[in-house]
């Protein structure tokens, strides 16, 4: 009686797992001849997938695309990335967020490609590419568009105020004035998402103390945060948030979910600090304004300061990076070598974005906003420095730390000491 | 549910009812084996795992490797953490506080039988219907300084900066979770008033006592074990809240609403140090454990013989 | 008999008419305009246009798979719940000896370990068993937590069965199985159907699980697809608003026909 009882019971337990086993969904890395490819889940995944469809109508091992959304693809790498479900070549920002992967012994250097392919490494602005290079080796293949942070505008609000667009700090402090006087925010921010804060930082630190200060403490030198320019920095910061410069409510807006665009796009706010990807955003969420009266300009200069005003900040570029564990790598190398082709550079610009390859330049005109294109890729060709974000900078650990003591110096909880110890206290690289 | 405050006579029968006779075939315990493997496996597993795993260090890349009590010492000296435990109970305490109150309130006047109390009762009782995550995101939206309900309600929330200051944000969650919590204590406090025996109420208006002195020394001290179930169900819930925090504050401003249950998801899946994690996580499962040992002592669940007693 | 109305209540349930009625009232209203009139007029004012464009978006937004998805994952832990439980809860209630009373006290302790609690290790153990980014990886967890709620309030069913009954049919010379299918499960029917209520919500509304168990969109269910949407396209509120509405619908018809048994449910819901 028992023994039937039991048999019963296991098999009513193992046909539970059975079915449900049946009925999920998808499937993991399955087949031998595919390669995953992991990539960010947003609007430019449509050239990720026109160049897949592209590489996969010649070759017998297929590409397979898949994505994660945004907010938590970095979480969600880390998670897979030492697991039998780890793509074969993913998205990264190079710098730090690859860092611990490469100590971890996970990637495959592409020094070995390079060398019986070299165009993997000449046909890309050497600046951009060096992002991915790691203790002399390289690690990444540029795959979507630069994005440097520039200071957009609503020219429709700066007209009204009588405006221009500042060309320096004074001008910049006089134009917060001016705008406040007529209730509007000067600046939107997406305080809410922390790392909008951030750019901030970034800009403001290069121009008092040029792009060595940060590098200096990048590499460990901690005494870096406690000099007179970083004080310096962070003063003219707190009194740009002091003069009410972001409005009151920044920590409750967000630039993820289009709170911070949508503020400048209705007049609400006269200009935001973003990425270039910003541009997209607009065209998408306000394509009347994108066409007619969004503006866009570098950081301005602060006088007596050491940081070249042509300096830029932001993501180099985004790359695919390799996986040692792949089993087909020569796929692989012929899959990164397409991010160097006409069509690749063609697809990229027509949805906004800004290649670094050598041959960008010839297509500029075929972009999607010619103009914006040929602006960004000046800019970025004129920069002396081009500083990859803080928190792409420092590895993953840092992250959090880094945006707490923003957010926190931003809304007053940190004074200037307290926001020095914190950056003194980042994991070092 | 009706039978919530009272001890029923149907679970009294069996206890002190004839033992079964002779020849009853029992059941084996193989009957059991299947939900307690299943068990073991995805939640007793895991809680060992957890306290295994609070004493590695374990970036999620590589295999973890054990660290002694280095993470026990960095979370004693670690700020946030202290932080977030003081956060974690002025949640907890403030969702009993506000709740408290208000669910007696709604579930004494829904216990009524009138007409119109069943009417709006089914309205009241709507939040109920939505997960915590659908509540998040709605309040999240209404909530939106610029573009949701405090840029036309000035006049009550001013700039609507509520998320930018630590008792702003504070407030935000506590309504929150009132807002989702309090429809289903009601329902346990419209269960317990309604078991309150209508003699009591018949022989206190006789004594000439109004409505309210019959509120207050019949209906509050008849609820009593009521109170003690939603109180513990409060205190666990709100040891642990973490989809509200996720999708209303992220947390913020900076760690202003980092609670424990939150840290550790930021500790473990944001900052990649598992180990850390776990040990925040282990706080919690102590804590929970004792509440939870506290619920068994109380109620007296493993000694429950009905149906919904103490639901 | 009929009682006079009570003030004090009366009046806390007006204030509670206003807060549970207000979002409410932006939650719906807020679906049915468009994008452009939610943010130049605000959500309080009555739309001029009334349009459905949103529900619409949100499936051609992918909602009908997220949809497919949450119903896969909430009948699969409905399954198993009912198909290791009843067993459990007969066991319990009818088998003699320690063991089987240490067994209870071990679901029982299980009634208040925090899902949160476990993450980081069920996600260790989720990945290590490959079953990562898989809808059974969210499946077996949300059903094992589902356990001690529904054994206990099971259990709690069948203590109401009579001895004089397992009595009649052991005189007939029946075995437990038999016992358990023509006794015990006709009679615990009320239970049964709470604890299909509970783990179903329990499914349906689960989120951290599938947060940190699933990335794909071929496996991304209601809640997160909620989250995903906020964190993404937030501005979107009646895109959003709408995608909330749909993911309560199919709980809002059961409140509609089978109120009593999702009440009970519910209750079990606020035992976690």
């Amino acid at each position: 009686m028992k023994r039937r009882a039991f048999a019963v019971a296991l098999g009513l337990s193992l046909a539970t797992v059975g079915v449900t086993a049946c009925s999920s969904g998808s499937s993991p890395a399955g087949g031998s001849n595919t390669i995953h490819v992991l990539v960010y889940g947003d609007a430019s995944n449509k050239v990720e997938k026109q160049i897949v469809e592209t590489f996969n109508k010649t070759s017998k091992v297929k590409v397979v695309l898949d994505t994660i959304p945004g907010a938590d693809y970095q979480s969600k790498l880390n998670t897979i990335i030492n697991t039998p479900q780890a793509p074969d070549i993913f998205f990264n920002w190079g710098g730090g967020s690859i860092q611990p992967y490469v100590k971890a012994d996970l990637l495959l250097p592409l020094d070995d490609m390079i060398a019986s392919d070299p165009g993997l490494k000449s046909n890309f602005l050497a600046s951009v590419f060096n992002t991915a290079v790691i203790d002399g080796k390289s690690y990444g293949i540029p795959m979507r568009g630069t994005q440097p942070v520039l200071l957009f505008n609503n020219k429709k609000v700066l007209a009204d105020a009588g405006l221009s667009v500042p060309k320096t700090w004074d001008e910049l402090l006089n134009a917060v004035t001016v705008l406040k006087g007529k209730g509007v925010t000067p600046f939107a921010l997406g305080g809410g998402d922390q790392w909008p804060t951030l750019m901030w930082y970034e800009y403001v630190f290069d121009r008092v103390a040029g792009p060595e200060l940060f590098q200096k403490a990048l590499s460990g030198d901690k005494s870096a945060w406690e000099s007179p320019e970083s004080k310096k920095a962070l003063g003219m910061l707190k009194q740009l948030i002091d003069a009410g410069a972001f409005g009151s409510n920044f920590d409750s807006v967000k630039f993820t979910d289009g709170g911070s665009p949508a503020l400048l796009a209705k007049g609400r706010a006269a200009f935001e600090l973003m990425g270039s990807w910003a541009y997209a955003t607009q065209q998408d969420a306000n394509p009347d304004f994108a066409k007619n009266d969004l503006g866009y300009s570098n950081f301005p200069s602060v006088p007596g300061g050491k940081g070249d005003p042509a300096d830029v900040v932001g993501n180099t570029n985004n790359f695919y990076s390799v996986l040692k564990k792949t089993k087909h790598p020569q796929e692989a190398a012929a899959f990164l070598k397409l991010m160097y082709s006409d069509e690749f550079v063609k697809a990229q610009l027509a949805i906004g974005n800004l290649p670094t390859t050598t041959n960008t330049e010839q297509f500029l005109s075929t972009s999607a906003s010619p103009e914006y294109s040929k602006y960004q890729y000046d800019l970025v060709k004129a920069a002396p420095s081009f500083q990859l974000s803080w928190d792409q900078a420092y590895p993953p650990a840092a992250t959090t730390p880094i945006h707490t003591a923003v957010q926190q110096f931003f809304s007053g909880k940190l004074d200037v000491d307290g926001f020095i110890k914190a950056m003194q206290a980042l994991p070092a690289s | 549910m009706s039978a919530l405050s009272s001890v029923s006579a149907s679970g009294r029968r069996t206890r002190t009812g004839r033992r079964s006779g002779v020849g009853v075939t029992r059941p084996g315990l193989v009957w059991a084996v299947p939900a307690t493997v299943f068990f073991l496996l995805f939640a007793i597993l895991p809680l060992v795992l957890v306290a295994v795993l609070s004493f590695t260090s374990w970036d999620g890349v590589d295999a973890p490797t054990f660290n002694g009590l280095d993470n026990w010492t960095k979370l004693l000296h670690d700020p946030v953490m202290t932080q977030s435990i003081w956060l974690t109970l002025v949640l907890t305490v403030a969702g009993v506080v506000v709740q408290t109150p208000v669910s007696i309130l709604l579930g004494v006047w829904s216990a009524g039988y009138q007409r119109n109390r069943a009417v709006l009762s089914a309205i009241f009782f709507v939040p109920l219907l939505l997960s915590a995550t659908a509540i998040s995101v709605v309040w999240r939206a209404i909530l939106d300084p610029n573009f949701g309900v405090p840029s036309q309600m000035q006049w009550l929330f001013g700039d609507g900066n509520l998320m930018g200051s630590q008792s702003g944000a504070i407030a935000v969650l506590t309504f929150v979770g009132m807002w989702q919590w309090t429809p289903m204590h009601a329902l346990l406090y419209q269960g317990g008033a309604r078991a309150i025996p209508q003699v009591l109420y018949q022989a206190a208006a006789i004594d000439g006592a109004g409505k309210f002195r019959q509120f207050l020394h019949i209906t509050l001290p008849q609820l009593r074990n009521t109170m003690i179930t939603s109180m513990i169900l409060m205190l666990v819930g709100g040891l642990t809240t973490f989809d509200t925090v996720l999708i209303l504050t992220q947390g913020g401003p900076g760690t202003d609403t980092t609670n424990s249950a939150y840290y550790m998801y930021q500790q473990a899946f944001k900052s990649f140090d598992f180990g850390s994690g776990s040990a925040i996580a282990l706080v919690l499962v102590v804590v929970a454990t004792l509440i939870s040992l506290a619920v068994v002592r109380f109620s007296g669940y493993d000694k429950m013989r009905s149906t919904s007693e103490g639901l | 008999m009929r009682r006079r109305p009570n003030y004090l209540a009366g009046l806390g349930s007006l204030v509670w008419l206003v807060l549970v009625g207000f979002p409410l009232y932006v939650l719906l209203i807020s679906t049915f305009r468009t994008r452009s009139s939610y943010s130049s007029e605000g959500p309080l004012s009555f739309p001029e246009h009334l349009t459905l464009q949103n529900y619409v978006d949100d499936f051609s937004n992918g909602f009908g798979q997220d949809f497919l998805n949450t119903v896969i994952v909430t009948v699969s832990v409905v399954a198993i719940v009912l198909l290791v439980v009843p067993p459990l809860a007969y066991a319990i209630v009818r088998a003699r000896g320690r063991t089987i009373s240490t067994v209870f006290r071990v679901f029982l302790l299980g009634l208040a370990i925090p899902a949160q609690a476990v993450i980081v290790p069920m996600f260790y153990v989720i990945s290590k068993a490959g079953l990562y980014d898989q809808l059974i990886g969210i499946i077996l967890p949300t059903a094992a937590f589902c356990l001690p709620v529904c054994t206990l309030v099971l259990t709690g069913a069948m203590r109401d069965i009579t001895n004089e009954l397992y009595e009649a049919m052991a005189m007939d010379g029946a075995s437990p199985w038999r016992v358990f299918w023509q006794l015990v499960v006709p009679l615990s029917k009320g239970g049964l159907s709470s604890i299909v209520v509970f783990s179903a919500l329990q499914a349906w509304n689960g989120f951290l699980f599938p947060l940190i168990l699933t990335q794909s969109e071929s496996t991304k269910v209601i809640t997160l697809g909620l989250y995903n949407f906020q964190t993404e396209h937030g501005v979107d509120v009646p895109g959003l608003l709408s995608a909330v509405v749909l993911s309560m619908l199919p709980i809002f018809i059961v409140y509609l026909f089978a109120r009593r048994a999702l009440v009970q449910g519910l209750m079990g819901v606020g035992g976690k």
